[in-house]
């Protein structure tokens, strides 16, 4: 029988929505590449790489806040502490970095929209490959944040606090 | 004919003798029952309380000895130690206790001997009593008291570090004035600079810290 999971807590909702920034501000950038060389859907694939920054930005500032109620909770000891805190400075940029990219490949988009002025060739070309740029290197804090993330969890054995729930009927069968 | 009957019956006399030797011995202990994480809370309740109690005396004791560096690392600690008993207090109180201590009159002796018993002590917190209390904490899924007991954990380990460095050199920290130690006010966590924006025990930011000298 399918049954629904147990609701996590605050701090146990951490594994879960720290996926939701990688993935979806790892993709973004691919939209808006193919936004330059499909030329006949760019405004919809901008608009859809918007929806995915704007998606991923925010699920930043849900995965730094469940990180810190997690990280109170954590195991420590001094490898942990040196790795928490590492992870923890890198999230905080890592959300401020991709706060003031949404913000600003908002008004990128938008812009022509309100103005109701289409930029040139050139220049739209020109603007999106500086963005991707600068992107890129967001990118690369991203990737560090899950990275010390990860060795947390894997190498240093890190765990949330899972709300508890009732063994499946084979495992229960078993004890 | 009776005698052989007797000899039959022996084993069933033998049996009941037995069972009834077995029903007159005292029954082996029972295994105490294993602390709730309320009890856990009381028992570092009152630790706390006496561990602060026991630095304010021994920074007393460095002051007098003219080791005026040492006397801040007590006097932080101490304080330290207030804010885990009033964490802990807290959590007994939300579980619908009572908190409960029993403060002792602190054993004072030379600094460096009331150095060596504050590594031992802290180092007890930090690698067996917070850990087990941890462990049943989790079992519990109790969070408030997983946060209060890892806030301590963390600071009794830095307890014990800067202990253990000032023991090292407690030659040349003779004659040595006040310095400065910062205490975070929300976990106790103790530092001698604040060279980070966040608290890294609890996150809160750095102006939670108190100055302790």
């Amino acid at each position: 029988m399918i049954e629904l999971p147990p609701a996590p807590s605050w701090d146990g909702l951490h594994p879960l929505i720290v996926h939701f920034p990688v993935a979806l501000l790892l993709v973004a950038p691919v939209l808006v590449l193919l936004a330059l060389v499909v030329r006949g859907h760019r405004r919809g694939l901008l608009l859809a790489a918007l929806a995915l920054m704007v998606l991923g930005t925010a699920a930043s500032w849900v995965a730094v806040s469940t990180g810190e109620a997690a990280g109170k909770l954590a195991d420590r000891s001094p490898e942990v502490n040196a790795v928490l805190e590492h992870h923890e400075e890198l999230a905080e940029t890592t959300r401020l970095v991709f706060t003031v990219l949404t913000a600003v490949f908002a008004a990128l988009v938008l812009a022509p929209v309100v103005l109701k002025r289409e930029p040139g060739e050139v220049a739209t070309i020109g603007v999106a490959v500086l963005f991707l740029a600068v992107y890129g290197a967001g990118t690369l804090v991203l990737a560090n944040t899950a990275h010390n993330g990860g060795r947390l969890v894997h190498e240093l054995g890190v765990r949330a606090l899972m709300p508890p729930a009732p063994l499946p009927a084979a495992e229960a069968e078993k004890d | 004919m009776k005698t052989t009957s007797f000899v039959r019956s022996l084993p069933a006399f033998a049996l009941a003798g037995a069972a009834a030797l077995v029903l007159a011995l005292p029954a082996p202990a029972a295994a105490p029952p294993a602390a709730s994480t309320l009890d856990n809370l009381q028992a570092a309740y009152d630790g706390e309380s006496n561990a602060s109690a026991k630095y304010a005396a021994f920074a007393k004791k460095a002051d007098e000895e003219g080791y005026g560096q040492v006397a801040s690392l007590f006097r932080a600690a101490a304080r330290a130690e207030q804010i885990h008993a009033a964490n802990h207090a807290a959590v007994i109180k939300k579980l619908g206790g009572v908190p409960k201590n029993d403060v002792k009159a602190p054993e004072v002796k030379t600094t460096k001997e009331n150095l060596q018993a504050a590594i031992a002590g802290e180092s007890y917190e930090r690698d067996k009593m917070y850990p087990e209390f941890l462990a049943k904490a989790k079992k519990d899924t109790n969070r408030d008291a997983i946060e209060t007991f890892n806030f301590a954990k963390a600071a009794e380990a830095e307890h014990a570090k800067l202990y253990s460095e000032s023991l090292a050199k407690l030659d040349s920290l003779k004659g040595t004035k006040a310095v400065t130690y910062y205490v975070c006010t929300v976990c106790g966590f103790t530092t001698t600079k604040l060279d980070f924006q966040k608290c890294p025990v609890c996150f809160n930011p750095k102006d939670k810290y108190t100055k302790v000298g």
